[in-house]
């Protein structure tokens, strides 16, 4: 299904870590797509493989990790393939990125503008004077009054929300064509969180820059997002637009995870939880991965691995309970035992 | 810069004083002078003179107040072995000291601060367990024996480099090389402890995100950040090395500090001893002096 629009198809990524406790398939078999300047969000508990995900497109997957099957076909080009000195070309150009924890995400001891400049030296042809004009430039851009001051002044005598900015103005210093947010807003309060993803928004709008957000925070994901891949124990369980994944998620996870948000007009209400937690890569459970948790499990998926199939309006879903043959060999089952499932 | 310098300097006042009164301690406690200075069969009335004339019967304050007094001007009396104005004979020796104090740290970060980066960046390779591996016994070799082999094998037996004293570059080689070996085993150990911690931080992620060359990654981001504790190690191996390379400088005959110290206490040469002590001392609070700066300068998140 390739087509002019379509900017980055990930297809059967398996990136794996090697430790001395055995192999460790962090992402196995996750497959989407991203058109140019789409807001995506991957969305799922911590461990489900989001943001390994991320850094395989990154190509900074670190030792013991390494990316075992699957193609990264970023444009033309097949990101699974290339080298590191390859990569680098791409990293900060093509594609940036921005990490969850703008405190540390600085190096504390260059000043900001050399750190900005630093990105916009390595990818484009411009001296050093005209370098240091588009960094204060893009600071200006993402909102920071005073630029040409922030430009000289150290990573430490900025707050939390604009040190976010600066990376933000950092990673779309060279008008990158994909951006991947990995939890930009999670380490910093809520009314700076609405600041930054309105910023974003309006940036890459701007830009026509396509975005990644990962997150487990869906309000995050309304506020800003065009399409929703949600990723549990590795691989992709639900893909949908936002709006119809809102009003009707199909997977049970996907439901468990709007159910546990919470909502303004019911405040008396117990706050519900997915039970469990995320299986570990060591001891993942025979068929359908999220059975042990699942509300709707039957004996069916105790022992099948469901696959990623697709439904209306391009929607995808991994889980039996949309599988017509199944379900009609379920009900028979259920109507000679008298047992009804849930 | 400028403000900060001043605050260092004027606390080193509170520094020094108490430095001079432990000096002074140390000698005052140490017994008197007079009996090694006089003939056994001298009278008490001998001795009293002598003290007096040396202030010694005056009480403990005062005699302090004295030496104090005199300290400040570069005045610690005079050496009774060597009859001679105490300070101007530890001052002579100081070149020798600091030459060798300065070769021995030379070598040392020459060899120290590059295995220890790629040691670390080749983490749990070969390369790594042979740098660490030999770091390891490069600390645990006792410098005596090391000073002596090199003796015996570069410079008796291939006769590359003279066997003692000091002159030429030639011979500040080998004592500088026994000396540097355990330093630069501690360092290399160290910086690569703090590059490995260096390279797992988010900013070290953030650079690499950028694009730029592992070059950079790792000298620029990595290394600037993992220097700042490597200094501090750096400032107190040279102090340790100004404070007189005692073995060393026995065993290749340099005439240094150390062995001066070493002289003066079998003698119980007080002045000698008392001025060496108090320039060692105020070498070490200058070279510390020069650490803080530098720490300022790498880091510019310390405020004082």
């Amino acid at each position: 299904m390739k087509d002019e629009n379509q900017l980055l198809n990930v297809s059967n990524l398996q990136t794996h870590f090697f430790t001395e406790n055995g192999t460790v398939p962090s992402v196995d078999g996750v497959s989407f797509q991203v058109n140019k300047g789409e807001l995506v969000a991957i969305v799922g508990e911590s461990g489900s493989g989001k943001s390994v995900t991320s850094l395989s497109i990154m190509g900074l997957v670190e030792d013991p990790g390494k990316i075992v099957g699957g193609d990264i076909m970023f444009e033309d080009k097949n990101l699974a393939t290339y080298t590191n000195k390859q990569m680098r070309k791409i990293r900060g150009n093509d594609i940036a990125m921005i990490f969850q924890e703008p405190l540390t995400s600085l190096n504390p001891v260059f000043t900001i503008g050399n750190q900005l400049r630093e990105a916009i030296l390595q990818h484009q042809n411009v001296d050093k004077a005209t370098a240091k004009k588009m960094s204060i430039d893009m600071l200006t851009q993402v909102g920071i009054p005073r630029a040409d001051k922030v430009y000289n002044s150290f990573p430490h005598s900025l707050s939390g929300g604009m040190r976010q900015r600066v990376m933000i103005a950092m990673s779309l210093s060279c008008n990158p064509k994909l951006l991947i947010a990995d939890e930009p807003t999670t380490a910093l309060d809520v009314t700076i969180q609405a600041q930054i993803l309105e910023l974003m928004k309006d940036l890459v709008k701007k830009m026509d820059t396509a975005i990644i957000l990962i997150t487990h925070d869906l309000g995050v994901v309304a506020e800003l997002v065009d399409r929703v891949i949600v990723m549990y124990a590795g691989q992709v369980v639900e893909q949908s637009d936002v709006f119809t994944l809102f009003k009707d998620p199909k997977h049970p996870y996907t439901k468990g995870l709007l159910d546990s948000t919470p909502k303004i007009q019911d405040l008396n209400e117990e706050l519900i939880s997915i039970k469990g937690t995320v299986p570990t890569p060591a001891n993942m459970p025979e068929g359908c991965r999220f059975h042990p948790r699942c509300p709707h499990a039957m004996d069916h998926c105790i022992s099948h691995e469901p696959q990623l199939e697709t439904m209306e309006n391009g929607r995808e879903v991994r889980c039996w309970l949309f599988d017509e043959e199944v379900m009609e060999h379920e009900r028979q089952k259920s109507g000679n035992e008298g047992t009804p499932q849930k | 810069m400028k403000r900060f310098l001043i605050q260092r300097l004027l606390q080193l006042i509170p520094v020094l004083i108490i430095m001079t009164f432990i000096v002074f301690s140390l000698v005052y406690v140490a017994g008197d002078p007079v009996a090694l200075m006089l003939p056994e069969e001298a009278s008490p009335e001998d001795v009293a003179r002598v003290q007096e004339s040396l202030g010694l019967n005056e009480p403990f304050y005062v005699q302090y107040g004295i030496f104090l007094t005199n300290a400040v001007q570069g005045d610690f009396g005079q050496s009774y072995r060597y009859n001679q104005d105490a300070m101007s004979i530890v001052l002579e020796r100081v070149p020798a000291t600091m030459e060798l104090a300065i070769a021995s740290m030379i070598f040392a970060t020459i060899i120290a601060i590059p295995m220890g980066i790629w040691s670390a960046t080749r983490r749990n390779t070969f390369i790594d367990l042979f740098i660490t591996g030999s770091s390891v016994l490069g600390k645990a070799m006792p410098n005596f024996w090391l000073g002596i082999m090199f003796i015996l094998i570069l410079a008796v037996n291939t006769q590359i480099f003279p066997v003692s004293g000091r002159g030429t570059f030639m011979h500040v080689v080998l004592p500088a090389i026994t000396l540097g070996t355990a330093v630069a085993a501690e360092m290399t150990r160290l910086t690569r402890s703090n590059m490995i911690e260096i390279l797992q931080q988010d900013y070290v992620r953030t650079a690499k995100a950028k694009g730029v060359s592992n070059g950079i990654v790792t000298y620029k981001h990595s290394f600037r950040n993992a220097l700042i504790p490597v200094v501090t190690i750096m400032a107190l191996q040279t102090s340790t090395l100004v404070g007189g390379a005692i073995v060393t400088e026995q065993v290749f005959a340099w005439p240094g500090i150390g062995q001066l110290l070493v002289q003066a206490v079998n003698a119980r040469d007080m002045a000698i001893v008392q001025a060496a002590v108090f320039l060692i001392a105020l070498l070490v609070i200058f070279i510390n002096f020069i650490a803080d700066v530098l720490y300022r300068l790498l880091d510019p998140r310390i405020k004082y």
